[in-house]
């Protein structure tokens, strides 16, 4: 054989090299691992599991302490050790019986399976016998034969199994009853101690110390690499929601969501004070637990909080920090950065209330979602909409007042005062600042600025119709009409708030802020211009939300001149800047420029003059400032808005954002903070001409209400509303959704609550006592409930729809007391029926019709009612006002006009009123007269037989009958009888204030 | 620090970088016998020597080392997608270093008289086990375990959904593709996508049918192959590796360019206005509008394209390439010329747009023909 021939390279050099890499391949093998094993979420399952234990072990010890500890439990224990000693005495013979009982059983057990067989055979047997029967008569003796012999063993058979199921029966209940008492405590005992053995059963499954020995291998085993891709116990644990899904631009895939992977007690209400990712999710009622609206299994996490659901790490569920203080404290922590590639990162903290909106976007208020409801409130009033398109708010009215008849309502100088810096004039007014800007204050900027408000008042005077004011017909008292502003309702909407308050703005007192402050109005307008305007709104501004208060010539005057008394001194000397021609001629030019050549436009504004330039100028600049998409100004009636469309701002991506070289945070939520705190900064440091320059106005706002805000247009997405998880859109659910908005547009809230919001008039209620009914404090805070508008709560189920759709049109006297008065609107029908239908919606009441009660009363039952009327029964006249009779009593008892009851209140409704009205409005000042909780005795045992729901038939009968039948009344403390006026009091002889007079 | 890093920033400029590579590369891979004696005076051939590698992995290992201290430089090239350009940068250098060293000892060797190094290993033979298998085996657990530490210590680099109205700023090809990408700036998308990459494979079909050169067969040699092995790595380094490194590294958002320290700010505006060779010839320099017919406009362009694809070949051929026609024949000749043609008209282009803004020689967008 030849010599092996060499190898070219040295075998032992080759040998050390392979161990060296197949130890580097088996580190590396083992870093996988390591790193597979020690993914964050893996270290907070344990770390939970092990919260888990001590919580099942101190709720365990907890309740067998309490069990130990409780005598009924002790002293069950000694019961069951007696009747055990008791047991083991006279049932000890009983032990041979058990034997018995064995061997009974087991001789029972073989003859039911010979029965078994024997019947098997029967059957089979049978069937030959059919067989031979039908084929073969004649030679079917010999089955007939066996079938038969077959048939008897059988019946003995069963016999005999029953025989001896009896007797062991017979026995078994010998031994039964003599340790039933015991069998008796023991079972007591189980109930007792349920609580702790479920919580010990528990304890067994899930504390490595208290499981079995198998278990534990189990365990063990199950978390082994490689076999742990079967059934590990630590996993990751997800919810997928099929019909919310993700878009991934060419495909809509469901969400999965794999936060409950860390945040393992989310949903649990025993970590409320754990550390995160531990801790419960607050509001569990109305959020993630199982009866709430967003229940955890349906709803998942990443739908309203955003972020990556699939992520399982820190940084790739893209958390977002709320703070610079957090984002340093998670970049030490958790290593945190930007996680670039996913569209939606969570909502940082303070903007999570953004989340709701994708499906509450058709509500008005949004129940739980205070600052979102605060920035939509803001949105509506600063009127961001009117720029900027939003959809929810496409049919708005415009925020700001009527300028097509600008010349009778105030002078040139007041509106270059007011345009230089609103709230100069106003402190809290709604109009924002245009001028004097960051980006425009330098001097050139500011003088630019003053000729532009220049042109702008000139454009605007010279653009106008006439409007005839009327005279005024009587001399006007300034004492009555400050009282009659601070009664009539105009609190409601407007305030008289000559200096800045420290009260913050919040969704409640905005409501207030509907209508302008009322203030330095003497240096705005005329007394002249007030009158006619108060007299009729609508003539002045058609489309005005300033309702008719129907006020009287005389009540009209002394509100003009004492609106009119009050002039802004400071304001009105100001100083106006001289109109420099110069400046004028550029400003002209530069929107010449636009339209024309330079050589065009030079010659075209040589031949204007002074006047024709100042006007041109100021036309342009009403479109380059886009005053028109708030003040209905001629010429601009089909104008588009000029701001960026808000509706689905909170998707865009903050790379489409120009930060400028302003340096803070590149998110859009930063960047939205910043551009409504100074809407002009992202100019800073550009080189820019005067009309490229931003023209956002600064309406001052607030850092809470610039997050309210903000939260509001993160929220503006365009993510879909699952339509399976919102309220289903059911006519009734569309009703409630329009109603709202007229509501809010018209600002019912600020007198009326509904819906549990409102009532915003209120404090000025209780001002107005105080200072004009001489009423203490406590008995003006008493009182001011009963003199403020009606709370609306259940009013669709209250009134007939008929007559609210009357008094909606024209409002009629029902609390003659009050000083406060429901306006008339100048609703169109399609209002009208909005309105009517969302009361009726709101309340689930049947719509338009209702049911036909019978009210028809016989003479004994007039009688009786009369009897439960007058002051011998519940003596309703007490406080309620019936036609034109107004009881005597303190004004702050009154009721409404009962003599209405039969046009205005639906019958079902007054049965439920009087049997229980806390029932129906809790808190309400009508007495229970029939007490729910011993109701067969509460009414008077000497009417009808004493039968109550009689009786409120009856009362409820007669008072729908107080319209047409004359009633007899004794008023308090007067012993004669009095008889009110035989004809129906309707609702126009009633006491109602001309009410068709002066309304249009 | 700073002043080095925009000196750096300022060199990597594509047209300096460019001119300074194509300054130096005739020197360092010589393309005939004037280059050759060149190289060697400069000793630029001890570059390809054990401490020439050693000399060129340090200065490469201390500008990266340099380069990591910077943020913006760090950001760009420890990217998850950026690494394997890195490693791909040290293995091109490391195999050209490598073949390069083989071929000048071999010119060494022949030089002397002796046969060159490859002639030794022909003659050993090597066992299947342990010399194949066994080193197989090596390399299999080495490259398993560094692929396993390389997805342990980077994750893969995974993006958001992909989404056809948003396209990510910069949009880049996948780096093999950049070459081409880079060609995208200097011509028109046919051209650069679909001719330019047919012509490419055409000619390395061509390869085999064009070099009739006998020598440097089995074994590495400058020498005997000096315009064969200067064409090919210009091709290889200039037109391909160097496009790629600079689409990988140093083109940002808006494909502007960025110096390898500098911020990638996707506001940079660089001002970009280019002119056809029509718009120069009519508008600039005769002063008149474009005439109206199309190829009256554009004859200037398609005289420029004949002279150069007509009259160029042939001139070279009576001079520069004189030996090189006269060993190809006319046929092979024209092919090799077009090829060649073709390839530096990358550059030329180049040149055209950084000089002179010129956006298209030939520019009939009524046809989509842009030249």
């Amino acid at each position: 054989m030849s010599k092996q021939p060499e190898s070219h390279y040295n075998l032992n050099s080759l040998h050390f090299i392979f161990a060296i890499a197949s130890l580097i391949l088996l580190f590396s093998l083992g870093s996988l691992f390591l790193k597979d094993y020690s993914r964050q979420w893996k270290d907070y399952q344990k770390q939970f599991k092990a919260y888990e234990v001590e919580k099942a072990r101190t709720k365990y010890d907890e309740a067998s302490h309490k069990l130990e500890s409780s005598e009924e439990y002790q002293f069950l224990l000694k019961e069951i050790k007696a009747a055990q000693k008791d047991f083991d005495g006279k049932c000890t013979n009983f032990k041979n019986f058990e034997n018995e009982i064995k061997t009974l059983t087991t001789a029972n057990t073989l003859s039911e399976q010979k029965l078994k067989f024997t019947n098997a055979t029967l059957d089979a047997a049978r069937f030959r016998y059919e067989e031979a029967k039908a084929h073969d008569p004649k030679h079917s003796e010999k089955s007939r034969q066996e079938y038969e012999k077959l048939l008897s063993e059988a019946t003995n058979l069963k016999a005999q199994v029953e025989q001896s199921a009896e007797a062991i029966n017979e026995k078994n209940k010998t031994i039964e009853s003599c340790g039933q008492q015991l069998k008796d405590l023991q079972r007591k005992l189980k109930t007792f101690t349920k609580q702790t053995s479920i919580l010990e059963r528990k304890l067994g499954k899930i504390d490595d110390t208290k499981k079995s020995l198998s278990s534990q291998m189990a365990s063990l085993v199950r978390d082994l690499p490689v076999i742990d891709l079967a059934n590990p116990s630590v996993k990751i644990e997800q919810i997928v929601l099929a019909d919310i899904t993700d878009d991934v631009n060419f495909k809509q895939v469901p969400k999965v969501d794999r936060c409950i992977s860390c945040h393992l007690g989310i949903s649990n209400p025993d970590y409320k004070n754990a550390a995160q990712p531990y801790r419960t999710h607050p509001n569990l009622e109305l959020y993630l637990g199982k009866d709430s609206a967003h229940p955890i299994e349906e709803f998942g996490c990443t739908v309203c909080h955003g972020g990556r659901g699939r992520g399982t790490g820190f940084l790739s569920a893209v958390h977002t920090p709320s703070s610079e203080e957090q984002k340093k404290e998670w970049t030490k922590k958790y290593n945190w950065q930007e996680f670039h590639h996913w569209e939606e990162p969570m909502l940082a903290k303070q903007y999570v209330e953004a989340g709701c909106f994708k499906c509450h976007a058709g509500q008005e208020t949004i129940k739980g979602a205070k600052k979102l409801n605060f920035g939509l409130a803001l949105i509506e009033r600063a009127g961001c909409y009117n720029c900027h398109t939003i959809d929810k708010y496409k049919d708005w009215p415009k925020s700001g007042p009527d300028l097509t008849k600008l010349s009778s309502k105030t002078s040139a100088e007041w509106i270059y005062r007011w345009i230089e810096d609103p709230k100069s004039f106003r402190h809290n007014t709604w109009m924002p600042a245009f001028f004097d800007q960051s980006n425009n204050n330098d001097p050139a900027s500011h003088q630019r600025g003053e000729q532009e408000i220049h042109a702008i008042t000139q454009f605007l005077l010279a653009n106008t119709t006439e409007y005839k004011k009327d005279p005024i017909p009587l001399v006007g008292d300034v004492k009555k009409g400050e009282e009659l502003v601070s009664s009539i309702g105009c609190f409601a909407c407007h305030q008289v708030q000559p200096q800045k308050t420290d009260q913050a703005r919040n969704a409640e007192n905005l409501h207030r802020e509907h209508g302008p402050n009322l203030i330095g109005l003497g240096s705005k307008t005329s007394k002249e211009w007030i009158y006619s305007w108060l007299k009729d709104p609508n003539r002045y501004h058609p489309q005005t939300r300033m309702p008719n208060l129907r006020l009287s010539d005389q009540e009209a005057a002394d509100i003009a001149q004492y609106l009119s008394e009050d002039k802004a001194e400071k304001f009105d000397k100001k100083p106006i800047a001289p109109v420099n021609e110069k400046i004028i001629d550029d400003i002209a030019l530069d929107f010449l420029k636009k339209i024309d050549p330079m050589q065009v436009a030079v010659k075209k504004l040589a031949s204007m003059n002074l006047d024709q330039k100042l006007v041109f100028a100021g036309e342009k600049l009403v479109g380059h400032y886009g005053c028109y998409a708030c003040h209905n100004i001629k010429g601009f009636e089909s104008a588009k808005p000029i701001g960026a469309e808000l509706t689905e701002e909170g998707s865009k991506s903050a790379s489409k954002l120009d930060f400028g070289f302003i340096h803070i945070d590149h998110s859009k939520e930063a960047w939205f903070m910043q551009k409504l705190k100074n809407p002009r900064i992202f100019d800073q440091g550009k080189i820019k001409e005067a009309n490229d320059k931003l023209i956002m106005p600064n309406f001052n706002f607030t850092e809470e209400e610039a997050e309210a805000i903000t939260t509001a247009i993160v929220g503006f997405t365009k993510n879909k509303t699952v339509v399976n998880k919102i309220k289903p859109r059911t006519p009734e659910n569309l009703y409630i959704e329009k109603g709202e908005k007229i509501i809010r547009q018209l600002n019912c809230q600020g007198c009326h609550i509904i819906s549990g919001e409102g009532g915003a008039i209120a404090p000025s209620v209780k001002e107005w006592l105080k200072k004009y009914d001489n009423r203490d404090e406590a008995k003006a805070t008493i009182m001011a409930s009963n003199f403020s508008p009606p709370n609306l709560e259940g009013e669709g189920k209250k009134v007939q729809t008929q007559w609210l759709f009357e008094f909606l049109h024209e409002p009629v006297t029902i609390r003659p007391w009050l000083k406060v008065r429901m306006p008339t609107y100048s609703f169109n029908a399609s209002h009208l029926n909005a309105l009517i239908k969302y009361f009726n919606a709101l309340d689930k009441e049947d719509f338009p019709f209702m049911d036909k009660a019978n009210v028809s009363l016989t003479e004994e039952e007039y009688k009786a009612g009369q009897k439960l009327f007058s002051p011998d029964g519940l003596d309703c006249m007490k406080c309620h006002v019936v036609g034109n009779i107004v009881p005597k009593g303190d004004a702050e008892v009154l009721a409404p006009n009962l003599a209405l009851a039969k046009n205005r209140l639906k019958p079902d409704w007054i049965i439920k009123w009087i049997t229980n009205p806390q029932d129906v409005l809790p808190g309400t000042k009508m007495p229970t007269f029939f007490d729910p909780n011993d109701f067969d005795n509460a009414g008077p045992k000497d009417i009808l037989g004493g039968d109550e729901h009689e009786q409120i038939r009856v009362l409820r009968n007669f008072l729908m009958s107080l319209a047409d039948r004359p009633i007899v009344v004794v008023p308090e403390g007067e012993k004669t009888k009095e008889v009110a006026p035989a004809q129906p009091p309707a609702p126009a002889t009633d006491k109602t204030p001309a009410v068709t007079s002066d309304a249009k | 620090m700073e002043s080095l890093k925009a000196i750096i920033n300022a060199a990597c400029a594509p047209e300096i970088m460019f001119t300074a590579i194509l300054l130096v590369f005739f020197f360092l891979f010589p393309p005939n016998d004037w280059f050759y004696k060149a190289s060697k005076k400069l000793g630029l051939n001890k570059l390809w020597t054990k401490n020439g590698g050693i000399g060129i992995f340090v200065v490469m290992i201390l500008f990266f080392a340099f380069g990591l201290s910077d943020d913006n430089f760090r950001l760009i090239v420890i990217k998850p997608d950026n690494v394997p350009i890195v490693g791909l940068l040290f293995l091109v250098v490391f195999f050209l270093w490598l073949s390069l060293k083989q071929a000048w000892e071999n010119d060494k060797r022949i030089e002397e008289g002796k046969p060159p190094a490859e002639a030794d290993d022909a003659k050993e033979k090597v066992l299947v086990w342990p010399d194949l298998v066994y080193i197989e085996l090596i390399a299999l657990v080495v490259i398993s375990a560094l692929l396993l530490v390389w997805a342990i210590g980077l994750g893969a680099p995974l993006e958001e959904p992909a989404n056809p109205t948003v396209s990510p700023n910069p949009s880049k090809a996948p780096w093999y593709f950049l070459g081409l990408q880079e060609m995208l700036v200097y011509f028109d998308p046919w051209i650069a996508g679909v001719v330019f990459p047919t012509v490419i494979i055409l000619g390395f079909m061509a390869i085999p049918f064009l070099d009739n050169n006998p020598k440097g067969c089995g074994y590495y040699s400058v020498k005997d192959r000096k315009m064969a092995v200067s064409i090919f790595l210009f091709f290889w380094l200039v037109l391909w590796i160097f496009l790629i490194s600079t689409g990988t590294f140093l083109r940002g958002p808006n494909w502007n360019f960025f110096g390898p320290f500098e911020y990638w700010d996707p506001h940079k505006l660089v001002a970009l206005t280019n002119l056809n060779l029509s718009e120069l010839i009519y508008m600039i320099i005769l002063k008149r509008p474009l005439p109206e017919n199309i190829f009256l406009r554009e004859a200037g362009g398609f005289i420029v394209m004949g002279i150069y694809f007509g009259l160029i070949p042939l001139i070279l051929a009576k001079t520069f390439l004189k030996d090189v026609y006269q060993r190809l024949g006319p046929v092979r000749y024209s092919i090799f010329i077009v090829f060649l043609l073709l390839a530096i008209s990358l550059p030329i282009k180049m040149y055209l747009r950084w000089g002179f803004n010129i956006k298209y020689i030939i520019a009939i967008p009524e046809f989509f023909f842009n030249i």
